[in-house]
């Protein structure tokens, strides 16, 4: 047994320990005794995951575990890089979490906190998993233990439930997708090991039967277009640590589960599959970063922000899809780099983010934008932390998303025109996704930071806020230089990722190795640090130096037109900020705006009160899940009718039944 | 378009020739403007015929601009003020803010009757004074309304030129 096996073992006693100290502790310590659990079991998964990255494997078989199928676990390089980043933001989120619980806020009942180590393991395990039964157990643990803690504070906000329930069922539809396409995959290879899968020979029409089974599933768990409505709505009423998890460490299983399920188990397919990953991964990056953009609910945008990067994650799997079969292995190889390198960028910033959202909800109570402002002097630490992780985000240049968005680009710009038509077509439309993404990114949080903390206070919250408990400040301060070092030394993660990349494409043939210092030839991440340090900190000197030369300075208020000061109302709030874009995009968005004018009984020339209130609803929601919904709301009703609570009637339905069975039988035999 | 070409050529310049420049800058504070004086014109509580006489000043007839002033949106962007009317109850605060707002040096011209004592509404119950009881006065231009002419002078003599 080696560093792996030790890791997932001492997780897994630390899962039952964390449990046990849930359901035994009293209120004060039970919070920091499941989170010390918690944490522990991510450092467990970040030891195993690092290991797996170096090159040591692991294969168990533990058939006396499950009833029927016992349970197989195996790790390599690709389940080491997923193990190792949810073991990075569990850990960091469940110390997160201390804080954040500390001082009475937040849900802290047995049952939720007992399902926090519980999710943290099942998150490590899921990659781990060799065969179907396991690999489903496991997914369902995650599902069940994350609806858990997305319900924690169902008493304190009516909303909590409603995106409970949509989360139930968006991710039990995915499983069921997931279920049948692997059950249909065990039961045309006559095995359930993953072994048995990778060996098994397929029909092209099974193969892609299965292929897009698995991607409804894992793609809904990623949050991907359409079937991304239960995202936006969970991760926000979430307790933050857990949005921290969700967002950053859960989502990317679903991008596991296409490279294992596809690339690896499958063995690659036809060029169809890696063009529909790639059309629904540019969607889903435009749409979800468009509703970023108009979003005024600060963990709401992080959450659409979560959208968008799973599916540039997806552009680049489906890129390397598609270069793969059109013979480019090495450009198959760098899409991939690319979309491996982006999971552990947003894995960074995404918990930094929502770090400080939690913050700030901790120290205002508010999630709306327009209710924000002037944070700034009052939570320093945690503006600058939120701003680090916005230009991450935001892929700007010293940032760390910009490193794996540019190298994205890059593989897609370099799409030679390899006699293939789709490519010369796919690509330079795929680039113009990815760059819109990339600017509207921009103006997000431009618009998160500048809105939500700038300024002055535009709510009495905001202007009694404090700076958050040292614990989480810390945390996020790890997360926070998590991101710079990414940003500045991605190259370090070179030998890791070529040796991931190696083990996802195996129709290539011989050794392709990846290394990051491709980039730094063409690209220095630490020039750019250094470079923009040095011009920011030049043009404050000579701003200075140009000031000195004044020889009388005058103080004067603000020119308000003469009119008294401007007030807080006054400000840019996140709706004026976005409406610009709101108008460009009119035709996509679809906002809805009601003007309501009430006038005086006598005259209605004389205006008593004017309302306006406009919204912007998910449009995909509303026109694909609504007639959907509705639909079953019918069915249901029909259903009634059949069940009207009668006794004779049932001993009927028994009856026709059991009559309807044998005549079927007795014509079938 | 061509009928518009044609009309511009035919009427040709309609400014009133220019007079003999002025004596050299007559307040002290202008002439470190070295003859480009930019304006904030400041409605004070004014009938509105100064307005119209200042309007006619800046129009192509009068054209004071040929003489270094201009009228600008800001006070920030100002030398000097304008300032018409009686000073009113509620326009005394703003102008007090108008005039902080003016980088120094500053310079206040006070156009027309009321602008000097109140004129017709002295004494009137929502007047709080004339400018100078407001702002100090550099330059006073009299006339119920002033003519453009006067204007133009008064501003001559602040440019200089």
């Amino acid at each position: 047994m080696n560093a792996i096996g030790w890791g997932l073992a001492a997780a897994t006693v630390l899962a039952g320990i964390g449990i046990f100290a849930a359901v035994a502790t009293p209120d004060r310590v039970r919070a920091a005794a499941t989170g010390v659990c918690t944490a522990g079991i991510g450092v467990c998964g970040v030891v195993a995951g690092v290991t797996a990255l170096g090159g040591t494997g692991l294969r168990v078989s533990l058939p006396w575990l499950l009833p029927m199928a016992g349970v197989r676990l195996s790790v390599d390089g690709l389940a080491g890089l997923f193990l190792a980043v949810a073991g990075a933001v569990v850990a960091v989120a469940a110390v997160y979490g201390i804080g954040y619980l500390g001082g009475g806020h937040g849900p802290r009942g047995r049952g939720v906190q007992a399902s926090l180590p519980l999710f943290a393991w099942a998150l490590l395990l899921v990659p781990c998993a060799d065969s179907i039964s396991t690999f489903l157990v496991t997914w369902e643990m995650v599902a069940l233990a994350s609806l858990i803690l997305v319900l924690a504070e169902h008493q304190h906000r009516p909303r909590v439930a409603e995106a409970g329930l949509w989360y139930a069922a968006m991710t039990h539809l995915g499983l069921v997708a997931i279920l049948i396409g692997l059950m249909t995959f065990g039961a045309a290879t006559g095995g359930e090991s993953f072994d048995a899968l990778r060996a098994g020979q397929l029909s092209p029409v099974t193969q892609g039967l299965i292929f897009v089974l698995v991607f409804a599933g894992f793609g809904s768990k990623a949050g991907l277009v359409p079937l991304h409505v239960w995202l936006p709505r969970a991760h926000p009423e979430a307790p933050s640590h857990v949005s921290m998890m969700l967002s950053a460490a859960m989502v990317n299983l679903g991008v596991y589960g296409v490279l294992r399920i596809g690339v690896d188990l499958l063995g690659g397919g036809p060029r169809w599959w890696w063009l529909l990953v790639l059309g629904t991964g540019a969607v889903s990056a435009l749409y979800g970063i468009l509703q970023a953009a108009v979003a005024t609910d600060l963990k709401r945008l992080l959450a659409y922000s979560t959208v968008e990067n799973m599916g540039l994650v997806f552009v680049g799997v489906g890129a390397s899809g598609v270069f793969r079969t059109s013979g480019a292995p090495g450009l198959a190889a760098l899409a991939m780099a690319a979309a491996l390198l982006h999971v552990v960028n947003h894995a960074a910033f995404k918990a930094l983010l929502f770090g400080a959202a939690g913050s700030v909800l901790r120290a205002t109570g508010s999630r709306d934008l327009d209710a924000l402002g002037g944070l700034r002097s009052r939570m320093p630490a945690t503006t600058a932390l939120f701003a680090l992780g916005a230009l991450g985000a935001a892929a700007l240049p010293s940032g760390n998303g910009f490193v794996s968005e540019w190298l994205l680009l890059q593989s897609l710009v370099h799409a030679v025109p390899s006699g293939a038509v789709t490519t010369a077509l796919v690509m330079p439309a795929a680039v113009a996704a990815v760059a819109l993404t990339a600017g509207l990114s921009v103006a997000t949080f431009v618009k998160a930071v500048g809105v939500g903390f700038f300024a002055r206070p535009r709510s009495d919250a905001a202007a009694n806020a404090g700076e958050s408990p040292r614990l989480m400040v810390v945390m996020m301060g790890v997360l926070a230089v998590g991101c710079v070092g990414l940003a500045v030394a991605p190259a370090a993660l070179g030998p890791a990722l070529a040796r991931v990349v190696n083990t996802t494409t195996p129709v290539l043939h011989g050794d392709v190795t990846v290394r990051l210092s491709g980039i730094t030839s063409t690209l220095s991440p630490l020039l750019i640090v250094v470079a923009v340090l040095a011009a920011v900190s030049i043009i404050a000197a000579a701003a200075r130096l140009a000031s000195r030369g004044v020889r009388r300075r005058r103080a004067a208020a603000l020119w308000d037109c003469g009119a008294g000061p401007p007030t807080a109302r006054m400000e840019y709030t996140a709706t004026s900020f976005a409406e610009p874009l709101q108008r460009v995009f009119d035709d996509v968005l679809a906002p809805e705006t009601d003007v309501d004018v009430t006038p005086y009984a006598e005259s209605r020339y004389i205006v008593e009160r004017v309302r306006y209130h406009g919204r912007i609803p998910d449009r995909i929601e509303h026109q694909l899940y609504r007639p959907v919904m509705v639909a079953a709301r019918i069915i249901g009703r029909g259903g009634r009718m059949l069940a009207n609570g009668s006794v004779h009637r049932y001993l009927g339905y028994g009856y026709l039944g059991v009559v309807g069975l044998l005549v079927t039988l007795a014509v079938i035999q | 378009m061509r009928r518009l070409l044609r009309k511009i050529r035919s009427t040709g310049r309609v400014a009133e020739p220019a007079v003999p420049a002025p004596d050299p800058v007559s307040v002290p504070g202008a002439r470190a403007l070295r003859g480009s004086v930019q304006l904030r014109h400041v409605d004070a509580g004014s009938c509105n015929g100064c307005e119209i006489e200042i309007g006619s000043v800046f129009g192509p007839v009068y054209d004071a601009e040929r003489y270094g002033a201009r009228l600008v949106a800001s006070p920030r962007h100002a030398d000097a003020l304008l300032v018409t009317g009686p000073v009113t109850r509620n326009m005394a605060e703003p102008l007090r803010r108008t005039y902080e707002a003016v980088p120094e040096p500053r310079i206040v011209v006070a156009v027309g009757d009321c602008a000097r004592d109140c004129g017709a509404f002295a004494g009137a119950y929502g007047v709080q004074g004339a400018v100078s009881d407001v702002v100090p006065v550099d330059m006073e231009i009299p006339g119920c309304p002033p003519h453009p002419e006067a204007i133009v002078a008064g501003l001559r003599g602040l440019t200089g030129r």
